[in-house]
């Protein structure tokens, strides 16, 4: 739209003569998406936060990076994660063909397997509770346990928002907001692959480095 | 007004940013996270690469898949629908960069700095920090 086009006559035409319709889909994505831009800043100050304090001292004689994190384990959490966000990203290609049933498989396995994910996290802090490390035990714990949670409460919060958005999809059909809200969530979801994409490298393998 | 651009404006499905959805390109960012989060983890558990290269080794690992999904995922690219997407995390990424590697940077310098144990005074009892 932007290129200078040719008419039929071969003029070169060099402006819109009629005003550019309202695009309400990319107008809300993009706000959305400078909102995930703004999160991720979040996150960026978390991890910062978790360098400086991934240190022995910042332990205060208490456990370290390296009895707490357990690579091996987490990895179902990322397995469940990932496939979590494939099963809501092959819920937007069905949306691309229109079924309504398609997308809503999609969701429901996505949620399923964003349970699993936030079962294994609690399970994980339990755990560690119950061994003494709690949030208060020392710095490194605090960052720690306040980097993992933060992700999983958005992974809490996109299970929220997906289940309103099944909702919205049995009563309202695709309209623009919905087919809108839907291509929101799945930037947020894709997100949380990034993040934890970061959080399985940065705390989990590099945790176990000696 | 062309016909495509009419019909994007009344059908929500026909909007670029659901029509961008692909199965090929989301089993492929799969794939590769799954895949290579897995590589990483046998190269830490088996101890393959001495402790000083592994960190540089898994963070490589880390930011091509970041830069994978960003492409796969979310379909980051200079089209119309996707421009200004791209050019704000472009613009955002040297605030990662700033906000992450500054602020490790001064602190661990500072650490080496002030912390060290040959200096009087300063060495590390465990027993006085509980």
């Amino acid at each position: 739209m932007s290129a200078p086009k040719s008419t039929a006559g071969g003029a070169v035409q060099l402006w819109e003569y009629q005003p550019k319709p309202h695009d309400p889909v990319s107008t809300k994505t993009l706000g959305f998406w400078l909102y995930m831009l703004s999160d991720a800043l979040i996150f960026a100050g978390l991890f910062a936060a978790y360098g400086v304090l991934d240190q022995p001292m910042n332990a205060a004689g208490g456990p370290t990076a390296m009895q707490v994190v357990h690579p091996v384990a987490a990895f179902w959490q990322t397995l469940a994660v990932l496939t979590s966000v494939l099963a809501y990203s092959l819920a937007t290609v069905a949306l691309k063909a229109g079924s309504r049933a398609g997308v809503a498989l999609g969701i429901l396995a996505a949620m399923a397997l964003g349970l699993v994910f936030l079962g294994l996290e609690l399970n994980d802090f339990v755990t560690l509770f119950a061994m003494g490390a709690t949030p208060e035990r020392s710095g490194f714990l605090s960052v720690f346990f306040v980097l993992i949670a933060s992700h999983g409460l958005h992974m809490a919060f996109g299970l929220l928002w997906m289940l309103v958005m099944l909702v919205q999809i049995m009563r309202f059909g695709f309209t623009t907001e919905v087919v809108t809200r839907l291509l929101s969530l799945r930037l947020f979801w894709q997100f949380q692959a990034s993040v934890w994409v970061c959080v399985y490298v940065f705390v989990y393998l590099k945790g176990i480095v000696p | 007004m062309t016909d495509a651009h009419h019909h994007a404006a009344t059908d929500p499905l026909a909007h670029p940013e659901v029509q961008q959805a692909s199965a090929a390109a989301y089993i492929s960012a799969y794939v590769l996270t799954v895949g290579l989060l897995g590589v990483g983890l046998f190269m830490t558990e088996r101890h393959l690469v001495t402790p000083h290269s592994l960190i540089p080794v898994i963070a490589a690992f880390a930011i091509f898949l970041l830069v994978a999904q960003s492409l796969l995922f979310l379909g980051l690219d200079v089209s119309h629908s996707n421009i200004w997407k791209t050019v704000s995390l472009m613009l955002t990424v040297p605030l990662f960069i700033l906000s992450i590697g500054l602020t490790v940077w001064m602190f661990h310098s500072l650490d080496h700095l002030v912390m060290s144990p040959e200096m009087p005074g300063m060495s590390l009892q465990p027993g006085t920090l509980q």
